[in-house]
């Protein structure tokens, strides 16, 4: 008996996008390759000349990507846990505490532990609004906002229901009442046209590798008001070495250490790869991939949808008689085809829609195919015919 | 989780063997007939029956106690009644001390 150390044989069908995308685009890959072979230049960091700086550059790419009119406000991450962190910590600690704050039911674990740790050192009070067809409304929002409402945080689309949420009207209420609005970009950035600039005064997150195509390790945020975060990190940033007081200007604020080169470098190519194919298309090719696994898994009386109609690439659902758990191995080792079971980190979502049990997720990217997703269901579909019997 | 490549397919006697100590499911219908083993808080098993690979999971507060007890099943399921009680025997050793572990309220 040996065992088995790798991961298996390679996958036929990733449809698992929503969790990290595969494969990458070839120029990603290539553009990764590069940064790699080159000498790492940054302004301040090195004297290596004639080769990219992948910071100032990926910045200026991502403030024409968000329409964003300040290249210098995208912070970059670890992911967009790593930036949820900063940005909910940094808040809490320019508050006077404890004040009141606001989330869904909607929320991945990045926002809903960070709150639920400072909740329980009495650092905030919580309300989370539950959702109603997948979604969060300005009306529910302004029912819980009390005196002492300082903070919004929500999810721009739903990882488990593929659900959008209207952000521009939240995003106004809040900038005119004095709110701070913290919104999770990581299921949209990539998927959905996304213009920062109809969006006032908020926090935006993002992960690169996902939706943008970049590696693991990259995310980042992009911050209108530095002011309404205080930096939690201090260290080296290529400037102002002689001041022992970490710089107040932007980026370095929020940035201290040496970036992820290689994942920024991803994150810029990602982007172009993203604005040569256009936004548009990619939506529109992956809600027709979306929607075809939709109408094909409606047939099957054996299996329960809990995305009818998404308005991202993510369906969710459970068939009769099996765990998610063991469908999603069942569809990975017999069939090839890798999907994301369990509660995805969104416990509370669950709790509404399968009674905490979890569900099979398929989410597919831009560079899946019709013939990929068709074979998809159809093993699926076999699965949950034979299951049955 | 660890996954393992057998030296010999699993089989249905060998499902039966593992009844005596846990809930075996077996789904014979699938294009490959998936089963799998649940022995509370020992061991977790999944693969389908004619093959080589299979997922074994232990839990982590009592992998030191269990890490070994797939190896052991695989073993004693040759040698009929007696490890059927062999196993039964190691099962109650290993019960024992995640009792001095993690006694039951009240103990």
């Amino acid at each position: 008996m040996a065992e088995h150390t790798g991961a298996g044989d390679p996958p036929l069908i990733y449809l698992n996008n929503a969790a990290t995308s595969w494969p990458k685009p070839a120029d990603v890959l290539a553009e990764v390759t590069w940064c790699l072979k080159t000498p790492f230049f940054e302004q301040g960091r090195s004297t290596a000349g004639g080769t990219t700086d992948y910071p100032s550059a990926t910045r200026e790419s991502l403030a024409g990507f968000f329409n964003a009119d300040r290249p210098d406000h995208f912070i970059f991450t670890q992911s967009a846990t790593d930036s949820l962190n900063l940005l909910i910590h940094g808040f809490v600690k320019n508050q006077k505490t404890p004040f009141h704050a606001i989330t869904t039911e909607l929320e991945h674990n990045s926002v809903l532990r960070p709150l639920h740790t400072l909740e329980g050192e009495g650092r905030l009070t919580l309300s989370t609004l539950p959702f109603d067809d997948g979604r969060i409304t300005l009306q529910e929002i302004k029912k819980a906002i009390r005196s002492d409402t300082r903070l919004v945080i929500m999810t721009h689309g739903s990882n488990v229901l593929g659900s959008l949420q209207n952000i521009r009207p939240v995003s106004e209420y809040c900038a005119s009442n004095d709110i701070f609005l913290i919104v999770d970009g990581a299921q949209t950035v990539g998927q959905i046209p996304i213009n920062l600039s109809e969006i006032p005064d908020c926090a935006f997150v993002f992960t690169g590798h996902k939706g943008l195509f970049g590696l693991p390790g990259i995310g980042g945020f992009y911050l209108q008001d530095p002011e309404a975060i205080a930096p939690i990190r201090q260290g080296g940033t290529g400037t102002d070495s002689r001041a022992l007081a970490h710089p107040k200007d932007m980026p370095q604020k929020f940035e201290a250490g040496t970036p992820n080169y290689p994942g920024i470098a991803s994150l810029l190519a990602g982007i172009r790869y993203i604005e040569r194919q256009g936004q548009d298309a990619i939506t529109s090719k992956c809600r027709g991939l979306t929607a075809l696994i939709i109408r094909e898994l409606n047939k099957d009386p054996n299996i329960t949808l809990y995305t009818p109609a998404p308005d991202l690439p993510v369906v969710s659902f459970n068939i009769r008689g099996l765990d998610n758990d063991e469908a999603g191995y069942i569809l990975a080792k017999a069939y090839n085809i890798i999907t994301r079971t369990g509660l995805h980190c969104a416990p509370l979502v669950h709790d509404r829609i399968d009674g905490g049990k979890g569900c099979i997720r398929m989410s597919c990217s831009y560079l899946n195919t019709p013939e990929e997703c068709r074979q998809a269901v159809d093993a699926v579909r076999e699965v949950a015919d034979s299951a049955d019997r | 989780m660890k996954e393992f490549v057998l030296d010999e397919p699993l089989t249905e006697e060998f499902l039966t063997f593992l009844k005596s100590f846990g809930t075996v499911k077996l789904y014979p219908h699938l294009k490959r007939p998936y089963f799998s083993f649940e022995q509370e808080h020992f061991i977790s098993i999944k693969g389908f029956v004619g093959d080589t690979n299979v997922e074994v999971r232990n839990r982590k507060e009592f992998l030191d106690l269990t890490g070994d007890y797939f190896h052991l099943l695989l073993f004693y399921h040759r040698e009929g009644e007696h490890g059927t009680r062999k196993m039964q025997e190691i099962g109650e050793s290993i019960r024992g001390k995640m009792k001095i572990r993690f006694p039951a309220p009240g103990n």
